[in-house]
């Protein structure tokens, strides 16, 4: 089995496995020494190492590509950002409008709305597809704008800091 | 103002490693005693926690000469036992809310 552990460990980056490889594999010997002979036990032991090794490379090659970790669990966000509700308001303004215009176009089509359906849909799958790629723009552009942000904010605090111990001594 | 909501996995780490410095099969032996063997970390999600909180300076490794690779030490940093702190503070509030609705609904 350690053979096995061995092989997954190569799924990481080479990075990670060089900082954490050796400790990891020593971790996994020790806790596989004290395990019961109960079958069961041994059987969830190798399936919770492996599937978190696959799990935790995942993960790590995810922290290489795109440069930070995936957040944990909860939601990770500043805890004083809100929604904006001027955001609100408009998606209802563009709501009416939208159902104003169905209801217009009923009223003058007639029967022949049926026809109208297949057509909007398709504009409804569109303007989906757009709104979900300019928030993906505009949340790529804030967490960058807030990582430089948090970056310059850093330097400037280390900065202050040599500068006032300079000035004590 | 840095983000601290954590999971459980991880605020285990943190809170084994805020009573002393540990090494790594040291800090899964007691988050198992903690949770009452309820949470049973792998290595995988256990180094993948710590790379992370190491990352963000959370958390740093002790130096020590003698200690062997594959048995590093690692201990909270300042920043990391104020964010630990923050987000007991917060769960104490929330359990604090919790226990006032629960009372309301049994009144």
């Amino acid at each position: 089995m350690l053979t096995v552990y061995c092989w997954l460990l190569c799924l990481y980056p080479g990075s990670y496995r060089h900082e954490f490889g050796e400790e990891m594999t020593s971790v996994f010997c020790e806790a596989r020494s004290e395990l019961p002979l109960v079958m069961a036990a041994k059987i969830k032991f190798y399936r919770r190492e492996f599937c978190g090794l696959l799990l935790g490379a995942l993960c790590a090659h995810f922290d290489l590509l795109f440069g930070h970790s995936i957040p944990f669990r909860r939601f990770d966000m500043q805890p004083q950002f809100r929604f904006p509700r001027s955001t609100v308001f408009l998606m209802l303004v563009i709501f009416a409008g939208v159902m104003l215009t169905i209801a217009k176009a009923s009223s003058i089509a007639g029967d022949t709305v049926g026809s109208v359906w297949p057509s909007l849909i398709s504009v409804l799958a569109f303007m989906l597809v757009t709104m979900c790629t300019a928030a993906a723009v505009v949340w790529r552009i804030l967490h960058t704008l807030r990582r430089s942000g948090v970056r310059r904010l850093e330097n400037v605090q280390s900065w202050m800091y040599s500068v006032e111990s300079n000035g004590k001594q | 103002m840095e983000t601290f909501a954590i999971s459980e996995p991880v605020l285990l780490v943190l809170l084994s490693l805020a009573e002393r410095p540990r090494h790594g099969y040291a800090i899964l032996k007691d988050v198992e005693s903690m949770s009452d063997g309820r949470v049973l970390l792998s290595t995988g999600t256990l180094y993948g926690a710590l790379q992370r909180l190491f990352d963000h300076g959370w958390i740093e490794r002790v130096e020590e000469d003698n200690t062997a690779r594959d048995r590093r030490t690692y201990r909270l940093t300042s920043r990391g036992r104020r964010n630990l702190q923050m987000e007991i503070e917060r769960m104490r509030r929330l359990t604090k809310v919790a226990a006032l609705r629960m009372a309301r609904k049994e009144a």
